[in-house]
């Protein structure tokens, strides 16, 4: 070792967050507003009227009946029944389980599909925290060596971190730059740092099974199904006969699971091979009020809809798998509960950005000096992600209430939305001075964002009006772009130049960057 | 009820984290305009630690030994967040907010046992 372990873990830190944070950053952000993907989807599906109930078994046999006609030759069918913040079935269908997986979501009421308009709503940013909008195992792998990579630089963070409990309130605004961005880089680490290493620890946990395959299709040599049913994870199932059988009707089996179920509502309904003479019925129920997340579960015959079983109750080991994704999901959390999580994400976030500045704000050429090419991919890069991703977010809100609701691909002009302002922020970093386009980008986002209850009330309606459904959304909105005015305010005063140099020795003290 | 608890973990965990804060020559300088007086320091990381503490237990005792830690360290991080927050732009307002904030948890554990 050249150096102390001090200074290697400190290099080994900046490296580390270095090549990963713009992936971290995006999906810290989309994350954090996974928190909130039912209230994002209601919001953007404005049309569809709460607090109408429907018997589940009914809906079931009209979506059954939407499959059959859609899909009578699929591998499998999933019904996700009406819930409260969604009031609509939706239906998936696959020929097999590598896919393509289809859906279409339905009227509760005919089984046509809905008229709502065409979103994917919050589901977007959901799949997008995980997957980045790439094929989904390309997206999961990329994510999680990102996120392997991170527990990398948290935990070398935390070596480098020379005072965490002596600093851990300190964030010295009137020193030089380089000193409030390294103290806001600690204070937004340290406080939220056991939500830090939960949420990038129970996040890898959570996509185990598909980046370490290898136990379990050992173990269990062509039949991984089985690994599912004896870890409790799926109840037991025949597999396909070969022969066509008709799928008994869906209605009998939801009333029977229901009475056969603990006391939480049913969620969904999968059958596997539903047109065989060997087809399984499964309801799903929505997970008890605990940390795993576990769904209970009931099976049936297909073709003559008996009851088969439910799962086995999972071991210790299966238990604790399911906790971590359970304690990833926060599904327990009520909606104070909710709030301190999605600060925690936001934290986050500001980890991996004031990271990401701090890694150029260290590397500041002196006067004199050419900024090199490196440098200035990386604060290209900075400005592109944390502004551009914000922007793109809210360009995403905003096509939703300025398309019109009869235009082809609607859902897909959304996302064209999202990446077009990405794209736009990320081109303008590249063709504007460092400092302006950090304050233009972060503007741009703003404005944006203070323009959605804007459209919103323009389009939809008030937010007072509707028994104020979308006034929470809506003053949400307004707390980001106000929070984006300020930085970009910020990034627009003047350095301190006389504090820098003192600073920049300070910070290559501590093994940032050179001094 | 759930959120009456956040708001009493809440404000013990402030309390705890404004009072250790107030125990560094750093903060109590901004705070109070001098470092902290001699034989101070252990008195104000004491009440710290059992405030932070108290506020474990009474997260354990009314949601489990499961969900109470996590409930406090969610609260440890939101109530660090305003410390850091009135330290870096409003230090003088620190004292009143340590004060307000033992009525606050006792108004929050009476209203959570009442319910």
């Amino acid at each position: 070792m050249r150096q102390g372990l001090r200074q290697s873990m400190a290099w080994l830190h900046a490296w580390s967050g270095l090549v990963v944070g713009w992936v971290l950053f995006a999906v810290f952000v989309t994350g954090t507003a996974s928190y909130y993907k039912d209230d994002i989807s209601a919001w953007m599906r404005p049309e569809l009227r709460l607090g109408v109930e429907h018997e589940p078994g009914q809906v079931a046999e009209r979506a059954a009946a939407f499959l059959a006609r859609e899909a009578p030759d699929a591998g499998g069918w999933f019904i996700e029944l009406p819930k409260a913040e969604d009031p609509v079935a939706t239906a998936h269908w696959w020929k097999t389980l590598e896919g393509p997986f289809h859906k279409a979501r339905l009227d509760p009421e005919t089984g046509a599909r809905s008229a709502a308009r065409d979103t994917r709503g919050g589901d977007f940013l959901y799949r997008f925290h995980f997957e980045l909008s790439m094929p989904p195992l390309t997206g999961r792998w990329v994510v999680g060596t990102c996120a392997l990579v991170l527990l990398v630089a948290l935990i070398s963070g935390i070596v480098t971190h020379r005072r965490i409990f002596a600093d851990l309130f300190t964030f010295r605004r009137s020193k030089a730059r380089q000193r409030s961005w390294l103290d806001a880089h600690n204070v937004a680490g340290v406080l939220a740092l056991p939500f830090h290493l939960m949420i990038t620890y129970t996040g890898l946990v959570t996509l185990a099974p598909m980046y370490m395959p290898w136990g379990a299709s050992t173990a269990y040599k062509g039949e991984e199904l089985r690994f599912f049913t004896e870890s409790g994870m799926m109840p037991e199932t025949r597999m396909p006969a070969g022969r066509s059988g008709t799928l008994a009707p869906l209605g009998p089996m939801v009333r029977e699971a229901i009475a056969r179920a603990p006391a939480t509502p049913i969620e969904g309904i999968g059958v596997q091979n539903p047109a065989d003479a060997h087809a399984a019925v499964i309801a799903y129920f929505e997970e008890p009020h605990g940390l795993a997340h576990l769904h209970p579960q009931v099976a049936f015959e297909g073709t003559t809809g008996a009851y088969t079983g439910k799962p086995s109750d999972p071991g210790p080991v299966a238990y604790a798998s399911t906790a971590f994704i359970g304690l990833h999901e926060a599904h327990f959390a009520g909606p104070v509960l909710r709030v301190l999580f999605f600060l925690c994400g936001i934290l986050g976030a500001a980890t991996v950005a004031t990271g990401l500045v701090l890694w150029t704000v260290a590397r500041v050429p002196k006067p004199g000096e050419r900024t090199g090419f490196g440098l200035r991919l990386v604060q290209i890069l900075n400005v592109g992600t944390v502004a551009g991703l914000p922007a793109g977010i809210a360009a995403y809100f905003l096509a939703n209430r300025l398309l019109p609701l009869d235009l082809a691909g609607r859902a897909g002009v959304e996302i064209g939305a999202f990446f077009g302002l990405w794209a736009l922020v990320a081109v303008a970093a590249c063709l504007r001075p460092h400092r302006a386009a950090w304050r233009e980008g972060l503007a741009l986002a703003a404005l944006l964002f203070l323009a959605v209850p804007l459209v919103d009330a323009a389009t939809v309606g008030s937010p007072f009006g509707d028994g104020m459904r979308f006034l929470a959304f809506d003053t949400v909105m307004i707390a980001i772009g106000g929070g984006l005015a300020f930085a970009a305010h910020k990034a627009g005063s003047v350095a301190r130049r006389g504090q820098a140099a003192t600073a920049r020795q300070d910070l290559a003290r501590e093994g940032f960057g050179r001094a | 009820m759930t959120p009456l608890v956040v708001a009493l973990n809440l404000s013990l965990c402030f309390c705890g984290l404004a009072l250790m804060a107030l125990s560094l020559d750093r903060h109590h300088r901004d705070v109070f305009g001098a470092r902290v007086p001699a034989g101070r320091a252990l008195p104000l990381r004491l009440g710290g630690w059992i405030a932070i503490l108290g506020s474990l237990a009474a997260a354990m005792l009314v949601e489990g030994a499961n969900f109470g830690p996590i409930q406090w360290i969610g609260a440890l991080t939101g109530a660090g967040l305003a410390v850091v927050l009135i330290l870096s732009y409003r230090p003088a307002w620190l004292r009143f907010a340590v004060f307000a904030s033992l009525p606050m948890a006792a108004l929050s554990l009476l209203l959570s046992l009442q319910s």
